[in-house]
C-alpha cells in the first residue's frame, strides 16, 4: 500500500509539460503524491515494486513510481502515460494496443504502455525476445503477454522512420540514458 | 445442483426401456431449437457481430483515464481510509482487543471490534451467487473466533493510510489459541480439531458434518457404476493434485462506500456481482434493497475473486459509524493471505475400459480444501465432475462425489474455470495415461467417445435432476482437434539430435458451461436519442472482459446503427436494469441475449415510425447503415430523423425506449481442445515449454479480438497452474508469499508463446449464435503439460506443478 509520511516539503516537478510545486511528506513514494495531485493514471497493483503498473518516465529513465521517494524527484521532469497520446491522438505504442486486443480490464497498461515505449526509443526493432524481457516486471493478469507482445512488435513496424516520440502537447519523452534500466526499471537501483 | 446427500440416481433400465427414456428426452430436450431467423447469419451478413471492433473502453484504458475505485478518491475531501485488523493465529478466540492506543493517534476516526454497533452479527456468505444462497453463512465481518491466519478482527478508518496502517498495528488483540488443522484429509479425522461447533453456521449445506470438518458431500451416479467396474479386466486409478493459485487481479480488492443526502447507502466497488453484492449487504446490515446503491466503475480484473462479498462490508460499516466515506484498498500481501484462492484439491479418477478399448465407466471422487470457510465450496467441487465428465456423455456408466472439508487456511472461492480445470487435470489425464497403457492412440481413443451434436448430457442432470440434462446443439471438438494438430505440428514432430533431450506432445480436451442452466436473469434497456444515438443500460457486468463491446456489437447488429451511435452504460444498480453478475461464463450469453432482446423492442418502435415516415408497410421496412430502408421501393429515413420526429412531432410523439430480459433453462458448453509441446532433458528433468495451442469452440465469437484475448490470458493462467506453486502455506497455515515477485505468477520471458484458434460454430441457443468463451482454456494446459512429460520421457506427473525436480524423481525411480 502506497506509504504516506509526515513532515511535508514542497518540491518541483514537472509533469507531463507542466511545472508544479507539489507537498510531499517525508516517506512518501511518488506513486502516492502523482495520484494525490491528480495524475490516476498511475496505477498501483502491489505493496511496492513488483508489479508493474506505476511505472513513470523519470528524467527519461521508467522507474516505478510507488519504489521512488517522492522527495527524491524534487526538481525531475516527469511523463505519465496520459503524456504520451489523447484518446483522439494515441500514441503508436497505445494504437498498436488497442488495435491487437492487448488491453483487457487495462490495470496494468499505463505501466506496458511506458515500458514499452523506453523499450522502442532504445531499441526501435527488438525482437521477440528482447520485447518479452522489456515486459518482464510488467504483471498483466488478463491477456497474459502474447497480444501485449504483438502489440509492442506492431508499435515497432509503425514506428518505423519516426524520428523521436512525440509526447501529447510536443514535450518530447527523452530516450533513456541507461539500455539496461529499459529492460528492469528496478534492478536494484531504484532507489539510489 | 444437489444439495442431497443420497446421490445416487440410477437409471437402472434395460436397453429396451433405455431407449424409451432417451426418446422421451429427446423431447424435452429438443434437438432442433426454435431459433429466430435473424438469428443465424451469415458472415457476410454480419455487420457488427464477430468483427474485430475497437473495444468500446480501450481508449481511455491506454491514455490512464479510466477510473477504478481507488480513482475516485478525488471526488471525496473528507474520504476516510480503512485498514483491517487480521487474525494472527491459525485458530482460537480472541479474549481481548485492547483499541485504546490506536484511539489515540491523531487522525484515527473509528476503531470497530465485532461489538461495534456499526459491525453486522448476522451470519453471511462472501459468496455473491444467486438466492437462497448455495454456500452456507458461516462468517461474520469481524470474528470472536478466528480461524485462519488473515480472519478480519477489527477495522480502523482514518485520515489517511499511514495513520490507518499506525493504528492497526497498535492494536493489541488476546487469544486464547486452539488446536488448528492444515491438511484436508487429516481434518477428516475423528479426532481433528474441529472448526464450526453447534449454532456457528446457518443455511447449512445438506451432507454436512461440522463434527469432521465436511462443510458438503455431493455426487450423483448415472448406470451402474460398480458393476461396470467389476465386469471389465481394464480397471485403471489415478489420483491427482491441484496448487492454491491466487486471482492475481491486479486491481486489488476495492471499495468505496458513503451515506449520500437521501440517507442512502452508496458503494463504488470492484465487484463482478453488483446486484448480489446490494441483497446480500441489505440482509447483513438490515437496510431495504432499494436504500443501497452498488455501482462499478471500470474493474481491475475479477477471475473470480470478486464473485463474492470480500471487502465491502467493511467500510461501509467504517462509513456508517464515522459519517464519512471511506475507502478500504486490501494490500497485495492481503490478497495473498486474506482474500480469495482456487479450491487445492485431490481428485482420483477410475475408469473401467473393455478390451476393444470402450469406456464403460467414469468415476470421480474429488476432496476439496475450503479452507476456512465455505463460500463457493458446494458448487465449485460439483463442477469438478459436472463440466468435463459430459465431454464423455457417451460413456453409460457415470459417477462422481465430492467431499468439501476446512482447514485452517485462507479462504477459497470462486475462481475462472470453477472447479472445471481440477477435473479437467483428472480426467484428461488419466484417459490419456489409460489409452498409453493399452497401446492406443490417446487422441483417437477420446475421439471414440466424446461429444458430438445431438448427445444428451446427463451428467448434468445426474448431479441436478433430469431437467438440467443439456441436448447438445453445436460442437467443434473434431475441428478443435484437427486445428489443433496442424498449430502444434503433431504429425511432423522432430526429436533433438542429443540424445538426452526428448520432445513430446501432449493433449487435453475440456468443456465447460455458459451460464448456469436455469438460474441466471440479464436485463438491458435501450433509450434512443432524437439525434438518433441510442443509451444502452444494461445489468451485465464488464470486469475488464470487453462485455461492453459485446453488447455494444450485439444491439448495433440489430438496430443497423453505427457503434459509435451507442453509448453503454453497464452495471450501476440505481441505473441499470438486474443482472446476476459476471461469472459462470454466462455474459455474452445471458446478458446478451437480453441486450439482443432489448435492442429488438426498441427497433420494433423504429420500423414503426419508420412506416410513418416512409408511408410504407413495416414488412418491408429494415434498418441497416443508420436508417430504415424499404427494400421495395429504396427509400430510406435516417435513425436521426426518426429520433427527431419521435421526440418531437406534430400529431404524436414518443420516446423509443427497448427493453429485454433473458433467462434459460439452456446452458451450452464451449469446447477446447490443448496441446502442449515440450522438450524434457532426462538427464536432470528439466523441461522448456515451447508453444501451447488451443483451439476453441465458443459458438459465433462476437468480437474475435477480445475472444483469442480470453483465450490466451485463460490459458495462461491455466499454465500457471501447472507449473507454479501458487500460494504456498507453512505449517501453521500462513501464506509464504506477499507480493508478485514471491508469487510465482509466469511472467512475459517464463510464459511459452500462446496460439489461440477459433473454431466457429453456431449455438443457436445464444446471441446471433454464441457462447462462452471465458472459462474453458483455463482447464487444459496442466492435463496437457502432464501428458506431453508423459509423451516425451514416459514419466507421469500427477500434482501440480509439474516440476523439474518431480520429473527427475520420477526418471530416477523408473531407473531402478
Ligand atoms: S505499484 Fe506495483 S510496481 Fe508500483
Ligand atoms: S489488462 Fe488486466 S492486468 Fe493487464
Amino acid at each position: 500500500m502506497p506509504k504516506t509520511g509526515g513532515n511535508a516539503v514542497d518540491i518541483e516537478l514537472t509533469i507531463n509539460g507542466e511545472r508544479t510545486i507539489v507537498e510531499a511528506g517525508s516517506g512518501d513514494d511518488l506513486a502516492t503524491v502523482l495520484r494525490q495531485h491528480g495524475y490516476i493514471d498511475v496505477k498501483c497493483g502491489c505493496d511496492g515494486g513488483t508489479c508493474g503498473a506505476s511505472k513513470v518516465f523519470v528524467d527519461g529513465d521508467v522507474r516505478m513510481a510507488c519504489e521512488m521517494e517522492a522527495t527524491d524527484a524534487d526538481g525531475s521532469e516527469i511523463q505519465t502515460v496520459a503524456a504520451l497520446g489523447t484518446q483522439a491522438d494515441l500514441h503508436p505504442v497505445q494504437q498498436a494496443f488497442v488495435d491487437n486486443f492487448a488491453v483487457q480490464c487495462g490495470f496494468c497498461i499505463p505501466g506496458m504502455v511506458i515500458q514499452a515505449v523506453a523499450l522502442l526509443d532504445s531499441n526501435p526493432d527488438p525482437t521477440e525476445r528482447e520485447v518479452r524481457e522489456a515486459l518482464d516486471d510488467n504483471v498483466c493478469r488478463c491477456t497474459g503477454y502474447q497480444k501485449p507482445v504483438e502489440a509492442v512488435l506492431d508499435a515497432a513496424q509503425r514506428m518505423q522512420g519516426e524520428q523521436s516520440v512525440a509526447a501529447d502537447g510536443g514535450h518530447p519523452v527523452s530516450a533513456p540514458t541507461h539500455g539496461d534500466e529499459s529492460t528492469s526499471c528496478c534492478g536494484g537501483d531504484c532507489d539510489e | 445442483m444437489s444439495n442431497d446427500d443420497e446421490t445416487a440416481k440410477a437409471d437402472g433400465g434395460t436397453a429396451s426401456q433405455s431407449e424409451t427414456v432417451e426418446d422421451e428426452r429427446f423431447e424435452e430436450h429438443p434437438l432442433e431449437w426454435d431459433e429466430p431467423e435473424n438469428n443465424d447469419k451469415a458472415p457476410d451478413e454480419r455487420d457488427s457481430v464477430s468483427h474485430r471492433t475497437e473495444k468500446y473502453d480501450d481508449r481511455k484504458l491506454v491514455t490512464g483515464q479510466a477510473k477504478y475505485t481507488a480513482d475516485y478518491e478525488e471526488r471525496y475531501p473528507d474520504l476516510a481510509y480503512a485498514a483491517v485488523v487480521r487474525s494472527e493465529i491459525p485458530h482460537g478466540r480472541v479474549t481481548d482487543i485492547d483499541t485504546s492506543a490506536a484511539e489515540a493517534i491523531d487522525g484515527v476516526e473509528a476503531v470497530l471490534t465485532p461489538e461495534s454497533d456499526a459491525v453486522p452479527d448476522a451470519k453471511y456468505t462472501s459468496a455473491g451467487q444467486s438466492y437462497p444462497e448455495p454456500s452456507p453463512w458461516d462468517m461474520h465481518v469481524l470474528n470472536e473466533h478466528v480461524r485462519y491466519i488473515g480472519d478480519p478482527i477489527a477495522a480502523v478508518a482514518a485520515e489517511d493510510r499511514a495513520t490507518a496502517t499506525a493504528a492497526v498495528e497498535a492494536i493489541e488483540v488476546s487469544y486464547e489459541e486452539a488446536d488448528y488443522v492444515t491438511d484436508p484429509e487429516a481434518a477428516f479425522d475423528e479426532d481433528a480439531p474441529q472448526l464450526f461447533e453447534d449454532g456457528e453456521v446457518e443455511n447449512e449445506i445438506v451432507g454436512h458434518d461440522y463434527d469432521r470438518n465436511r462443510m458438503a458431500h455431493i455426487g450423483g451416479e448415472l448406470g451402474d457404476v460398480d458393476g461396470a467396474l467389476d465386469g471389465n479386466t481394464h480397471v485403471h486409478e489415478t489420483e491427482w493434485e491441484t496448487i492454491r493459485q491466487s486471482h492475481a487481479n491486479v486491481e486489488k480488492h476495492t471499495s468505496l462506500a458513503y451515506t449520500d443526502e437521501d440517507d442512502r447507502h452508496v458503494l463504488i466497488t470492484s465487484t463482478q456481482v453488483p446486484n448480489h453484492t446490494r441483497r446480500q449487504l441489505a440482509h447483513l446490515f438490515d437496510i431495504p434493497i432499494r436504500d443501497i446503491r452498488v455501482t462499478k466503475p471500470r474493474v481491475g480484473g475479477g477471475f473470480g475473486g470478486k464473485q463474492a462479498m470480500v471487502v465491502e462490508p467493511i467500510p461501509l460499516a467504517l462509513s456508517l459509524a464515522t459519517d464519512r466515506p471511506v475507502l478500504y484498498e486490501a494490500s497485495r500481501e492481503e490478497e495473498f493471505y486474506a482474500m480469495r484462492s482456487r479450491h487445492p484439491m485431490k481428485v482420483k479418477a477410475k475408469t473401467a475400459v473393455t478390451d476393444d478399448g470402450d469406456i464403460e465407466a467414469i468415476d470421480i471422487y474429488a476432496l476439496s480444501n475450503t479452507g476456512a470457510y465455505g463460500s463457493h465450496g458446494m458448487t465449485v467441487a460439483g463442477n469438478v465432475g459436472s463440466k468435463p465428465m459430459p465431454l464423455y456423455s457417451k460413456v453409460p456408466n457415470a459417477r462422481f462425489e465430492a467431499d468439501i472439508v476446512h482447514t485452517n487456511t485462507p479462504q477459497t472461492g470462486a475462481m475462472r474455470g470453477y472447479g472445471a480445470p481440477q477435473g479437467t487435470l483428472a480426467l484428461e489425464g488419466h484417459l490419456d495415461e489409460v489409452a498409453r497403457d493399452l497401446g492406443l492412440d490417446p487422441i483417437e481413443f477420446r475421439r471414440r467417445h466424446h461429444m458430438e451434436v445431438g448427445d444428451l448430457d446427463e451428467i448434468a442432470g445426474m448431479m441436478g435432476g433430469e431437467g438440467a440434462n443439456r441436448r447438445i446443439r453445436s460442437c467443434g471438438l473434431d475441428e478443435c482437434i484437427e486445428h489443433g494438430k496442424d498449430a502444434i505440428g503433431y504429425d511432423d514432430l522432430e526429436q533433438p539430435d542429443e540424445d538426452h533431450l526428448h520432445r513430446g506432445i501432449g493433449m487435453a480436451l475440456s468443456a465447460q458451461g455458459t451460464g448456469v442452466a436455469g438460474d441466471e436473469l440479464g436485463a438491458a434497456q435501450i433509450m434512443m436519442n432524437e439525434d438518433g444515438s441510442f443509451h444502452l443500460q444494461v445489468g451485465g457486468v464488464d470486469i475488464g472482459t470487453g462485455a461492453d463491446t459485446a453488447f455494444l456489437q450485439i444491439a448495433a447488429e440489430v438496430l443497423g446503427c453505427d457503434e459509435d451511435d451507442i453509448i453503454v452504460k453497464s452495471s450501476d444498480t440505481d441505473v441499470t436494469p438486474f443482472d446476476y453478475g459476471a461469472y459462470a461464463s454466462s455474459t455474452t450469453y445471458i446478458s446478451g441475449m437480453a441486450v439482443k432482446k432489448a435492442a429488438e423492442d426498441a427497433k420494433a418502435r423504429i420500423l414503426d415510425w419508420g412506416a410513418k415516415l416512409l408511408d410504407e408497410p413495416v414488412e418491408k421496412l429494415e434498418t441497416g447503415d443508420g436508417t430504415v430502408y424499404s427494400e421495395s421501393s429504396g427509400d430510406s429515413v435516417t435513425l436521426e430523423d426518426i429520433g427527431y420526429e419521435a421526440a418531437y412531432g406534430d400529431d404524436e410523439r414518443e420516446h423509443i425506449l427497448g427493453k429485454g430480459t433473458h433467462c434459460t433453462e439452456e446452458s451450452p458448453p464451449p469446447f477446447a481442445a490443448q496441446f502442449a509441446d515440450v522438450t524434457v532433458d532426462e538427464t536432470t528433468g528439466e523441461f522448456e515449454v515451447h508453444k501451447l495451442v488451443v483451439a476453441v469452440d465458443c459458438g459465433v465469437a462476437i468480437n474475435p479480438g477480445m475472444a483469442e484475448g480470453q483465450i490466451e490470458g485463460a490459458n495462461h493462467m491455466s499454465y500457471e497452474m501447472a507449473v507454479s506453486d501458487g500460494i504456498t502455506l507453512d505449517d501453521e497455515g500462513r501464506a509464504e508469499v506477499a507480493d508478485f515477485d514471491e508469487y510465482g505468477l509466469p511472467s512475459a520471458t517464463e510464459t511459452p508463446p500462446i496460439e489461440s484458434i477459433l473454431v466457429e460454430t453456431h449455438e443457436p441457443t445464444g446471441p446471433f449464435g454464441a457462447k462462452s468463451v471465458a472459462e474453458v482454456p483455463t482447464n487444459t494446459v496442466p492435463p496437457a503439460l502432464s501428458n506431453a512429460v508423459r509423451d516425451a520421457v514416459g514419466v507421469r506427473i500427477r500434482e501440480m506443478p509439474i516440476t523439474a525436480e518431480k520429473i527427475r524423481a520420477k526418471l530416477d525411480e523408473r531407473e531402478i
